[in-house]
């Protein structure tokens, strides 16, 4: 069953077509990923889910209702940018969302994610003494402290470092373990091909992926050759047959023309330079991002 | 509803625990009679140092008169008979004979004199102060000083010298001296209120006494107390929705909360600081009457009204605030936004005085009955002594209300959109657009 279901729904802002004609079924249980450039669409998607913007037209569903207004205690939101009291308490900050959402005490909920996330020390610091990490931590335990049962996370990885990255990482894991849907946004793809059941593309308002993550490679094939040459990127220059080379330093990737010959280029390739490693492959997200997003890099603005 | 009172309950909690508020508990009522209570503090701070004064005397006939009133005041009132400390200056006079040849020159020297500290003034008195006609120059008595206008012995000398001058009329019109001060008797027109009879005993019972404190003070404080409350209430909304607003907060709790919902818990919370500082003033201005003696100032009767217009002015007012509040993306645009917004708040006070001298008048029934107005200036009429129809402080109440339902709504479309709207300055186009089309 979908616990979100958007039909046809476009919105507008002025003159900018933020949503076009959407169209998607996010499915009980899932990872949902929300990829795209910044003013593509996605914050607008989400707060339109929320209820938080009305589409101008078609319809959204949440858990097989339309919403009347943001309110539903059965989902948790945590937007693109943080919004804390900074002078409260951090441990009444959060008994404070969390009663707003749920309408019930919350707190012993409240010092169990404390505890989880390692910010029981600073329960009764208050939120403008807290890192930028720690703040978006607080941010998490906010959404999800009522226990929502669809979770709405706006780029809630934004700017972590690795380790508190793996904390919310394995927390919103968790939550999809204990049967919650999970749809966020992100700009890390790596995040988005290791965590997400399913993988929404938006550019420039319309939808341009939409499915598993071996279905998207699927439309693409492996047209990819991944390999490390001990000349760089300088020895694989001028390349009959690849269309684009994506740089990594010590790893280089070939997207190769439809027509052409894989033999023939790493033939090519091995003439010019050794090779320490290779392999024939599908396109990573990363690449297939670039490749929607770069035919046109201009931006829209954010809605 | 539940979600609407935590969201109130914090806002509330989070105006009183600090220490600002009960600051401005303590500091509001003495800005308030500031100047009042700084007068019966330092009413005793004169100075006591004798003041001098030169006298012109055209007329030949003041000295011996001035000099004998200056000596019994002085003896009356320069020392504390019981404690014999000086508490008064000693007036001295210093009479100069007029040079007719050159006044000018005479009161430029004098002048210069009172501007080096050697005189505190200096009197010309007219040749024809006894019989004033003709030449106006010789009717006049002139007190030079360097700050006239407002000098304890201008206002001494006008008194004792047209007193004495009219007994001294009086004398030369063959009148005896002895009747002078019978016939000069000034008698008070006393303010008194209406008689009514007891219902049960048909018995009348006396008119009360009527005091500028019952029909100017007591009127003004509730008209004050409420204006403050207003304030303390609803100008916070404004500021803080732009803050909730500029920080994010605002789509935080948009993902807890229906926009009139969060709407709804901040006016809410501003309506509960306000209720607390009311109740606080109320019952220690009662309590405090009370103690005085004074119970009989304590207007009962308008107190149920005073907070049944404060309820309304504050969620009709705050709900606007709050929704210009939300229209604004930074504390500049706030404050650009303040003024206009407690106009209708502020208009009041400029009307108070003629509303409460003919509390009415076409004038103060009408404006009264002005929704925006009709808290303020509704309680002011309903507070003074003068009775009003009974109806129209239902009728106000009524349109206040009305009032203040067009304001939650039109309010709540306007933040429904504006809380999450970026960009530029608020623009009244563009606000009004939202209050239309939502």
């Amino acid at each position: 069953m979908s616990v979100v279901e958007i039909e046809n729904v476009t919105k507008t802002f002025g003159e900018v077509r933020a949503v076009d004609s959407l169209f998607l079924q996010v499915p009980g249980g899932s990872i949902y990923g929300f990829i795209g450039p910044n003013g593509s669409g996605k914050t607008t998607t989400l707060r339109m889910i929320m209820n938080i913007f009305y589409p101008d037209a078609g319809t959204i569903r949440v858990f097989g209702q339309e919403l009347q207004g943001a309110s539903s205690a059965r989902i948790g939101y945590l937007p693109e940018e943080r919004g804390l009291y900074k002078k409260m308490k951090v441990r009444d900050l959060l008994r404070f969302y969390g009663e707003l959402k749920s309408g019930r005490r919350v707190n012993r909920e409240v010092d169990d994610w404390l505890e989880r996330l390692d910010l029981g020390a600073w329960a009764n610091k208050k939120i403008e003494t807290l890192s930028k990490g720690m703040a978006q931590k607080v941010q998490f335990i906010a959404t999800v402290v009522s226990e929502p049962e669809l979770i709405i996370l706006d780029e809630p990885f934004t700017g972590l470092d690795p380790l508190n990255l793996e904390v919310l990482k394995n927390a919103v894991l968790d939550l999809r373990g204990r049967g919650a849907s999970v749809i966020f946004s992100t700009h890390d793809m790596n995040v988005a091909e290791n965590m997400c059941d399913f993988i929404f593309m938006i550019f420039k308002g319309r939808k341009v992926l939409d499915g598993t993550l071996a279905s998207i490679q699927d439309r693409y094939g492996s047209d990819t050759l991944r390999l490390r040459a001990e000349g760089g990127i300088a020895s694989l220059k001028n390349l009959a047959g690849v269309e684009a080379i994506a740089d990594f330093g010590r790893l280089q990737e070939l997207r190769l023309r439809p027509e052409s010959d894989p033999q023939k280029i790493l033939a090519e390739i091995m003439s010019r330079t050794r090779l320490d490693s290779f392999e024939r492959t599908k396109p990573t997200l990363y690449d297939i991002f670039l490749r929607i997003a770069g035919r046109d890099s201009g931006e829209a603005p954010d809605a | 509803m539940r979600k609407i009172l935590r969201l109130a309950k914090r806002e509330y909690l989070e105006s009183v625990k600090t220490k600002g508020f009960i600051l401005m508990l303590i500091l509001m009522p003495l800005v308030m009679g500031g100047s009042g209570i700084a007068m019966l503090l330092f009413k005793d701070q004169v100075d006591t140092a004798d003041k001098r004064v030169a006298v012109l005397d055209h007329s030949r006939g003041m000295m011996n008169i001035l000099e004998r009133a200056v000596e019994e005041r002085n003896r009356a009132a320069v020392y504390d008979p019981k404690t014999g400390k000086k508490v008064q200056p000693a007036y001295v006079l210093e009479f100069i004979e007029p040079d007719e040849r050159d006044p000018q020159g005479q009161r430029l020297a004098l002048s210069d004199r009172v501007r080096r500290g050697d005189l505190k003034a200096f009197l010309e008195i007219g040749s024809a102060v006894l019989h004033p006609r003709g030449d106006p120059s010789a009717n006049r008595i002139a007190y030079h000083a360097e700050n006239a206008a407002v000098d304890n012995i201008r206002f001494w000398l006008n008194n004792t010298i047209n007193n004495d001058l009219r007994k001294l009329r009086l004398t030369e019109a063959g009148l005896d001296p002895a009747r002078a001060d019978e016939i000069l008797a000034w008698l008070q027109v006393e303010p008194l209120g209406l008689l009514s009879a007891d219902k049960a005993t048909g018995e009348v019972r006396e008119a009360r006494k009527s005091s500028e404190a019952e029909a100017v003070l007591v009127p003004l404080v509730l008209f004050f107390l409420m204006f403050m409350m207003v304030m303390m209430g609803s100008i916070p909304l404004l500021s803080s929705t732009q803050e909730e607003k500029t920080q994010r907060i605002a789509e935080v709790l948009l993902g807890c909360l229906k926009p009139h919902e969060f709407m709804a818990g901040k006016v809410l919370g501003g309506l509960a600081v306000s209720l607390t500082g009311a109740m606080v003033y109320v019952t220690g201005g009662i309590i405090l009457l009370n103690v005085a003696g004074l119970a009989a100032f304590v207007p009962l009767h308008v107190i149920p009204w005073f907070f049944a217009y404060l309820v309304l002015e504050i969620v009709m007012i705050g709900t606007y605030l709050a929704a210009l509040g939300s229209a604004c993306n930074d504390p500049k645009d706030a404050q650009n936004m303040m003024f206009p917004a407690l106009i209708p708040v502020f208009l009041p006070i400029f009307l108070a005085m003629p509303t409460l001298q003919e509390p009415t008048s076409a004038f103060a029934t009408g404006l009264s009955l002005f929704p925006l107005f009709t808290p303020l200036l509704m309680l002011l009429r309903k507070a003074s002594p003068v009775g009003i129809p009974a109806w129209q402080p239902w009728v106000g109440l009524t349109g206040v209300l009305l009032a203040t339902v067009f304001s939650v709504w039109a309010g709540g479309r306007i933040f429904r959109v504006a809380i999450l709207m970026q960009g530029g300055p608020p623009k009244l186009s563009k606000i009004l657009r939202w209050a239309i089309r939502g």
